[in-house]
């Protein structure tokens, strides 16, 4: 438990010190809980998610980085592994292909990355993945960019 | 694959200008420095081993590789405590007391290794091995006895392939001086056989071959077996300071300088040249 608070101060210490190089992450620690954590990541450029910024919800276990950090979509996404309603995302490095040298800086990348390249072979989103999956990319990424718009974006007027 | 190489290239830069490099698992300052074998990656020994730990109680299927943190490469153990020629090993999934293979017996001619070469080297009369020319008998004891010392010294069980090609060389030597093609003198002889037995053995014990290559040649001059060897020696390294031994065993030692029975016949065997 004490490792894993120690390495988290560590990469605050490493994400305040980093803000400025990379602006397409702001992780901020919660101000009374070293183990939770909120992101906002800019959807990547030449995706149905550009110009979106979508917020992550992160629960570091105490077991941290043993055990990877629990991280899931606040914002609405329509994303063939990122679960509709509550968030969920499927992504090996969160689960069995977890290693102790991510970082929750890098977890976002990986994440933003997973944006940008979706694996409709394994849906936590049905509709999203039948639609990639019979080649209906038009329909995806229509869909994709509406809930960006409804979602992500600072409403209009 | 591409957030790696962004990961690997962001803890690249930042590290390189705080001018160290921490434990990618805490993200400290390194202590212990413990390395995987086979990308090199370095970790502190409790962190990797911490993680080696957690890794396999999660899998169902015990697995002696781990993958590297950093890299993803397999690797099979953790290398630690580096002091110039010298090193620990922690076997993934495998303890070193209970291993198999790794005896006590392996265990106590490490310990062997730790000493100062030559601790040993007065109770037997090596000159003697060579002035007589002794190398000529075949030691039947030697190849097993090879096989405990490089398993002992590497840590590694299969060792066989070192093993043959050591007594390759011990052989090829024997026969040179069997057919009598070598016109070397008795000390040119000692000379030409450690230096060929040191290349031999030094990709794979490294720092450690000197020390090996006196051994070698103390057994084959000792004429022992394994066991009255090991005797010999545990007798040697035991220091008066051990609270454990009797009196008597404390004086064997000081006893054995002069007397040692093992050595009679070879004096006879002189005698009778």
């Amino acid at each position: 438990m004490q490792a894993s608070r120690a390495r988290l101060f560590k990469e605050l210490k490493e994400v305040q010190r980093e803000k400025v190089v990379d602006n397409d992450i702001q992780l901020v620690c919660d101000d009374s809980n070293i183990f939770k954590w909120t992101a906002l990541i800019k959807g990547p450029s030449e995706t149905p998610y550009e110009g979106g910024v979508f917020q992550l919800a992160f629960a570091v276990p105490e077991q941290y980085p043993l055990q990877p950090p629990q991280v899931r979509f606040l914002t609405k996404i329509f994303h063939p592994n990122v679960h509709f309603k509550t968030g969920e995302i499927c992504l090996d490095i969160l689960k069995n292909a977890w290693s102790p040298a991510w970082t929750l800086q890098s977890v976002c990348r990986a994440i933003i990355a997973l944006m940008a390249h979706p694996e409709p072979d394994s849906p936590l989103n049905c509709d999203s993945g039948n639609l990639l999956r019979s080649g209906d990319l038009r329909g995806y990424q229509s869909m994709a960019r509406m809930y960006t718009r409804l979602a992500a974006m600072p409403k209009k007027g | 694959m591409e957030e790696d190489n962004m990961q690997q290239e962001e803890e690249k830069s930042s590290f390189s200008s705080n001018d160290y490099n921490p434990c990618p698992i805490c993200l400290g300052p390194v202590t212990h420095e413990a390395y995987l074998d086979r990308c090199f990656h370095k970790y502190c020994y409790n962190c990797i081993a911490r993680w080696a730990k957690f890794f396999a109680a999660q899998n169902s299927q015990p697995t002696s590789i781990l993958k590297c943190p950093f890299c993803k490469s397999d690797n099979f153990s953790i290398v630690y405590e580096c002091e110039g020629d010298s090193f620990q090993r922690h076997y993934i999934n495998q303890d070193p007391e209970t291993s198999t293979f790794y005896s006590r017996a392996h265990k106590f001619r490490l310990r062997c290794y730790y000493r100062e070469p030559g601790a040993i080297s007065d109770k037997f009369n090596v000159l003697q091995y060579w002035k007589v020319r002794r190398y000529l008998q075949p030691n039947k004891w030697l190849q097993i006895w090879l096989k405990r010392e490089i398993q002992a010294l590497t840590q590694e069980e299969d060792v066989d392939i070192v093993v043959h090609h050591i007594v390759g060389v011990i052989e090829s030597f024997m026969r040179q001086n069997e057919q009598g093609i070598s016109k070397r003198t008795i000390e040119q002889n000692r000379e030409y056989f450690k230096a060929s037995l040191c290349d031999a053995a030094r990709p794979f014990l490294m720092g450690r071959t000197e020390h090996f290559v006196n051994e070698v040649e103390l057994f084959l001059a000792s004429g022992l077996t394994i066991e009255a060897y090991d005797d010999v020696y545990s007798e040697c390294l035991e220091t008066p300071a051990s609270s454990a031994i009797s009196e008597d065993e404390e004086m064997m030692p000081h006893k054995l300088n002069t007397e040692l029975p093992y050595l009679h016949f070879f004096d006879e065997d002189s005698d009778a040249e």
